[in-house]
């Protein structure tokens, strides 16, 4: 019984606080993505372009962790016993991607517009055989390319 | 080729769906698999259970009874508990078993059956007990359990739960642990049944014994004014509410034509307390 209500409480805690956390992320997110529109971040490696009026080129990068919630968790951990799609990860893996770009535009305000970029997704805090809740790093990388004015 | 900047209108990449929702009938879905394979072994246990043979059993039991700390079976009070059941064995029911009571120091009101007629009485029972036939009753209910065998079909469902759990989803899940709260509920159900089973043969043990079922109701009645199971005690209890299991031992009695007469006294050690 008194397990019982314990994981009662996580999973209504799993819920409660991530779906709050997970909409006021997507508020920031999409706040700054307005800001940012005129950056392009594309996946092109060359551009052509006068190698005169390229003032500067470098590496920018951004990177954001996200943890899953206890009640994410469960339900995924449901999932995995019928298949299917796991949506309840699907947010998370979005909200950290796009926070992550977020953050190597942020890096690269100046610039006129970042090539190359690439995405790399891994998990962290997650050791095998052990129960611990993992979390989802994206890591956004790009060549920012500044034209001179 | 011009780049235009915009935001996309939709969010292909998450699902608009409710994690609530999904949360539910994944939930169930599973609940009722495994409810529905934990009913379907109960009901293989209840015909392979009643063949395993009694030497079988007693190996079986050996290691988890020598591995019970501070169990007891030599002191003068856990001896005057098995002399009872004893009498109850030669007088009533020659039960293919050899009984052994062992006491266990704790103030919890129960006793427990084992495999292979270990019974578990728990000190705490002992001293809420004011007569000889209210003792020998609930020892003749642990005796019912060992006539309908259902120390070893609760054993066996225990067993075949956690082996599909950890076979489903590895040991020590949470997802497992949730499962195994929803089926401990299940499992309480089969036992209510068994509780019954059971104090109907107490009652026929103890009219065999004694003569009379006095005293039969007795710790019930003192169970029932003192605990008050609450909104949710009735879900979670394993014995049938105590004023139902009343009702039905005296049914029973009057069904059967068994009388009340005067009670026997207790001897003064069952009550005695734990010197401090």
């Amino acid at each position: 019984m008194n397990d019982l209500t314990i994981i009662i409480t996580l999973v209504a805690i799993g819920y409660v606080a991530g779906t709050l956390a997970e909409k006021r992320h997507y508020r920031s997110i999409e706040k700054r993505e307005r800001e940012f529109l005129d950056l392009p971040a594309i996946t092109i490696k060359n551009v052509d372009i006068d190698d005169a009026k390229v003032k500067k080129a470098e590496i920018v990068y951004g990177g954001a962790v996200i943890s899953v919630d206890y009640f994410k968790r469960i339900v995924a951990g449901l999932r995995n016993i019928f298949g299917g799609a796991v949506k309840s990860y699907e947010s998370l893996i979005d909200r950290a991607r796009r926070e992550a770009l977020l953050r190597m535009k942020a890096m690269a305000s100046d610039a006129t517009m970042i090539i190359n970029v690439r995405i790399e997704t891994s998990t962290i805090g997650r050791k095998s055989h052990k129960k611990s809740v993992a979390c989802l790093e994206a890591f956004a990388y790009g060549t920012a390319i500044y034209l001179e004015k | 080729m011009k780049y235009t900047a915009r935001i996309p209108e939709t969010n292909v990449n998450v699902t608009p769906t409710s994690p609530l929702w999904e949360f539910f009938v994944l939930l169930s879905g599973v609940i009722a698999i495994i409810v529905g394979i934990y009913l379907l072994l109960g009901l293989a246990l209840n015909i392979i259970v009643p063949r395993i043979p009694m030497t079988f059993e007693r190996k079986m039991a050996g290691p988890f009874i020598n591995s019970m700390a501070s169990v007891d079976r030599s002191s003068e009070k856990a001896q005057t508990v098995q002399k009872l059941l004893d009498v109850i064995q030669e007088r009533y029911a020659k039960l293919p078993y050899t009984f052994t009571v062992y006491l266990h120091e704790s103030p919890r009101v129960n006793a427990v059956a084992l495999p292979g007629g270990n019974i578990v009485v728990f000190s705490g029972l002992l001293e809420k007990i004011e007569s000889e036939n209210e003792l020998a009753f609930i020892m003749a209910h642990e005796m019912g359990h060992y006539v309908n065998r259902d120390h070893l079909k609760g054993v066996g469902r225990a067993l075949v739960f956690i082996m599909i759990s950890a076979m489903l989803l590895g040991p020590d899940s949470s997802v497992g642990n949730l499962l195994a709260l929803s089926l401990n509920i299940t499992e309480m159900a089969f036992s209510r049944n068994q509780e019954t089973l059971a104090d109907e043969f107490a009652l026929n043990a103890l009219h065999g014994t004694y003569g009379h079922v006095g005293g039969s109701a007795d710790f019930f009645i003192k169970l029932s004014k003192e605990v008050n199971t609450g909104l949710w005690g009735h879900y979670f209890s394993t014995h049938p509410e105590n004023l139902k299991r009343i009702a039905h031992l005296k049914n029973y009695s009057r069904i059967h034509g068994f009388a009340e007469k005067s009670l026997r006294n207790i001897p003064a050690i069952i009550n005695k307390k734990r010197p401090a």
